[in-house]
């Protein structure tokens, strides 16, 4: 068995926690989240055959007041990094954060979710800016927590990276 | 040219100046490189190193991995040596573990009876009834100061869950969350108020709950305490963070999310699960339970005095049963508290229940279950030939060998009737109405005096009687068409020859025929005989006498007698 600390990153009501909550059935009330910042959960899963739990760390959302503890990066072997497609500055955090995440534990596996696919009428976030980003090396998934498409693919896509 | 001379002339000042620091040198470079030496040299100073630092915990970690493996080797090279050294201390130590061990059975049975007994285990079981938890859990929430329940090693980077302990079988909420959220938790005070490095948080109360964290390089060690810990449970704590990071400090390092590598780190966990009572009133423990012991021997002798008892009382119900003709116990046994007797019953035997209250035995304790049946024991015989006859007043019916007589006045019509009805009652053979008569006329002995044919005084009555029987008799002969002989037959004691007992006993049959047959019958006729002492009713004793041939006067007596013999000659069953 082995375990894995993974941090949910991203700006404010991307749908991290929603993404979470479509993931994993939780014990610890939403609540944590804004009074400690982070809201903890579990998610056992078989990743070719390895056995591995993940520890998802849900980090409160960045904005202007709030910002990611380096503490609560620390000993992480991975991350999500959340981006809401109908709001293009969120993407611009997300890049602030990934750059602060290898900053604090050095260049370790992420993927980017880009959420709130059911809206994807509303999006912001065009496909040059997509491509620029799988350029650059990142890897993405679209993902919707509403419908739950691609959730369960980006968590997966993200322990086989973090095993290899 | 010059420069080497230069050269030379520092050497050989050198040689001058510094010769003895420089042999010195060299003889310290031997000793250096001489393994033995130098081996020498550490024995020399080891001993004063460990006795210096032997109170020293670095030195004793130290010392335990190689100590175990060579220990652990030696027993596997040959287990005597080590087994013999061991002897003397194995014996003492099980003796005090098996008497430690009774001493705490004995301290919880006695606390579970305090418990169990007293005015506030009842209040407890009260409150454990309104709360809905269960007894054991109040009692241990009033008793308990202090108990550790969990104890996480949590990863200090990532807050993984590396590895958790816990008292009991209690139900925990996800401990690898719980790890991450006290990390997090932890992190969160940290960076909320700014303190330094060496700072954090080091414990978390909520309500009867606190959560003593202990921090390592590496790791942490978080306590989950029920209770209030003393402030002496610290250094148990920070002990165990030293120990684990002193035994596996590189696995910690490099800790990559496998946390079984980490396994054996869990009993130096264990050891943090402590836990401390209340102390009690200290009262005299055993009380109770001796207490308890005496209550139970008297609970124990009066049962089984009172089984021993009851079945006293059945055994005696039983055999008065037995004894009571018509009645048969077939078998009996106790069930639901009931003496169950199954038999069979004559209905002319006792009432069993009669026989129960007649033993002094409740009745009411008694389940008779009788089946009926006709008994052939000659009383009940009797009874039954009795009620079937029913005899005429003055007539009674008598039993013999199966056949049935009587004696008494009866009408003819009632005699022919019993004659023909007797045969049919179970138990009897046949009815013969002189049977009876018979053995009147035979059991008499008349007696004689001395060495004379003169009746003893005093049997005029006897001889009456018997005179009016055979006259009777020689009556119902003749009515039932029978004739019979009786033979009257004198006797004398064994003193004197035959020549004078012989007639002798002749003249004293003939006198009894005198007296109770003065004139012959029609169907009976009467005989004499004398015998003299040939049939003696006393036979010769072992006991010499005064008296002659072994007899003493009242064995004489009885022998000078006249007996009477009736023999049937026609007709009638015998």
């Amino acid at each position: 068995m082995i375990q894995k600390k993974i941090c949910m990153l991203g700006g404010f009501a991307v749908g991290k926690t929603s993404l979470v909550a479509r993931y994993v059935s939780s014990i610890f009330s939403d609540k944590y989240l804004s009074t400690v910042g982070v809201k903890i959960d579990k998610k056992q899963l078989n990743v070719d055959g390895k056995d591995v739990t993940m520890m998802l760390w849900d980090i409160y959302g960045q904005d202007d007041f709030q910002t990611v503890q380096p503490s609560q990066l620390r000993g992480m072997s991975g991350y999500l990094l959340v981006v809401d497609g109908t709001r293009r500055a969120t993407l611009e955090t997300a890049r602030q954060l990934q750059a602060k995440a290898t900053e604090a534990v050095g260049p370790v596996p992420f993927i980017l979710l880009l959420n709130k696919l059911d809206l994807a009428a509303q999006w912001e976030i065009d496909e040059p800016a997509f491509f620029k980003l799988v350029e650059d090396g990142w890897r993405v998934v679209r993902t919707s927590a509403k419908t739950g498409e691609g959730v369960e693919e980006a968590f997966e896509l993200l322990a086989r990276a973090m095993l290899r | 040219m010059a420069a080497a001379d230069d050269d030379d002339g520092i050497g050989s000042l050198r040689a001058i100046l510094l010769a003895p620091e420089q042999r010195q040198l060299e003889e310290l470079q031997v000793r250096l490189d001489d393994r033995d030496r130098r081996a020498h040299d550490i024995g020399e100073v080891l001993p004063l190193v460990l006795r210096e630092h032997a109170h020293d915990p670095q030195l004793a970690r130290a010392l335990t991995p190689p100590l175990e493996e060579a220990i652990t080797a030696s027993v596997k090279r040959n287990p005597k040596p080590l087994a013999d050294a061991l002897f003397p201390v194995m014996g003492p130590a099980i003796r005090k573990a098996v008497s430690a061990s009774l001493a705490s059975m004995v301290e919880s049975f006695n606390r579970t009876l305090e418990q169990a007994f007293s005015r506030r285990s009842i209040r407890w079981r009260l409150e454990a009834m309104r709360t809905g938890k269960s007894f054991a859990e109040v009692v241990m929430l009033k008793t308990l100061l202090y108990r550790v329940e969990q104890a996480f090693l949590i990863d200090r980077r990532s807050g993984l869950l590396l590895q958790h302990v816990q008292a009991g079988s209690g139900v925990v909420q996800d401990a690898d969350m719980v790890s991450g959220m006290l990390t997090a938790i932890r992190d969160f005070v940290q960076d909320s108020f700014k303190v330094s490095e060496t700072d954090s948080l080091e414990a978390l109360k909520v309500g009867e709950l606190s959560v003593w964290i202990e921090p390592g390089p590496q790791a942490i060690v978080a306590a989950v305490i029920r209770g209030s810990a003393p402030r002496d449970f610290r250094p148990t704590l920070q002990d165990a963070v030293e120990t684990i990071h002193l035994q596996f400090g590189d696995l910690l390092e490099r800790f990559e999310g496998d946390a079984s590598t980490l396994e054996p780190a869990r009993p130096t966990l264990e050891a943090c699960l402590q836990q401390q009572y209340r102390a009690e009133e200290r009262k005299p423990r055993t009380t109770a339970a001796w207490a308890f012991a005496v209550v139970v021997a008297l609970v124990l002798s009066a049962w089984t005095g009172l089984a021993w008892r009851s079945q006293a009382r059945d055994q005696r119900y039983l055999d008065a049963l037995r004894a009571e003709p018509g009645l048969t116990v077939v078998s009996s046994e106790r069930r639901g508290g009931k003496l169950v007797v199954t038999g069979l019953r004559d209905p002319l035997a006792k009432d069993p229940l009669a026989v129960a209250t007649a033993a002094g035995i409740d009745a009411a304790g008694i389940d008779g279950r009788w089946t009926a049946y006709q008994a052939l024991e000659p009383s009940l015989v009797l009874a039954r030939a009795t009620r079937i006859l029913q005899p005429p007043a003055g007539v009674t019916l008598s039993l013999a060998d199966g056949v049935l007589s009587f004696t008494g006045a009866a009408p003819g019509a009632w005699i022919a009737e019993a004659r023909r009805t007797a045969p049919l009652i179970a138990g009897v053979s046949a009815f013969d109405p002189l049977l009876a008569m018979i053995a009147i006329i035979e059991s008499p002995s008349l007696l004689f005096h001395k060495g004379t044919p003169i009746l003893v005084p005093g049997q005029d009555a006897e001889v009456q009687r018997l005179a009016e029987t055979l006259r009777d008799f020689d009556a119902r002969a003749a009515a039932a068409g029978q004739r019979f002989a009786i033979e009257i037959v004198g006797h004398t004691d064994a003193e004197g020859p035959d020549e004078t007992n012989l007639p002798l006993s002749k003249a004293r049959a003939d006198a009894v025929r005198d007296a109770i047959a003065p004139k012959p019958f029609t169907n009976v006729t009467i005989t004499t005989n004398g015998v003299g002492s040939r049939e003696p009713a006393v036979g010769p004793r072992d006991s010499p006498s005064s008296l002659g041939a072994g007899q003493n006067e009242a064995d004489n007596q009885r022998n000078r007698r006249v007996t009477l013999r009736v023999s049937r000659l026609t007709g009638g069953p015998r």
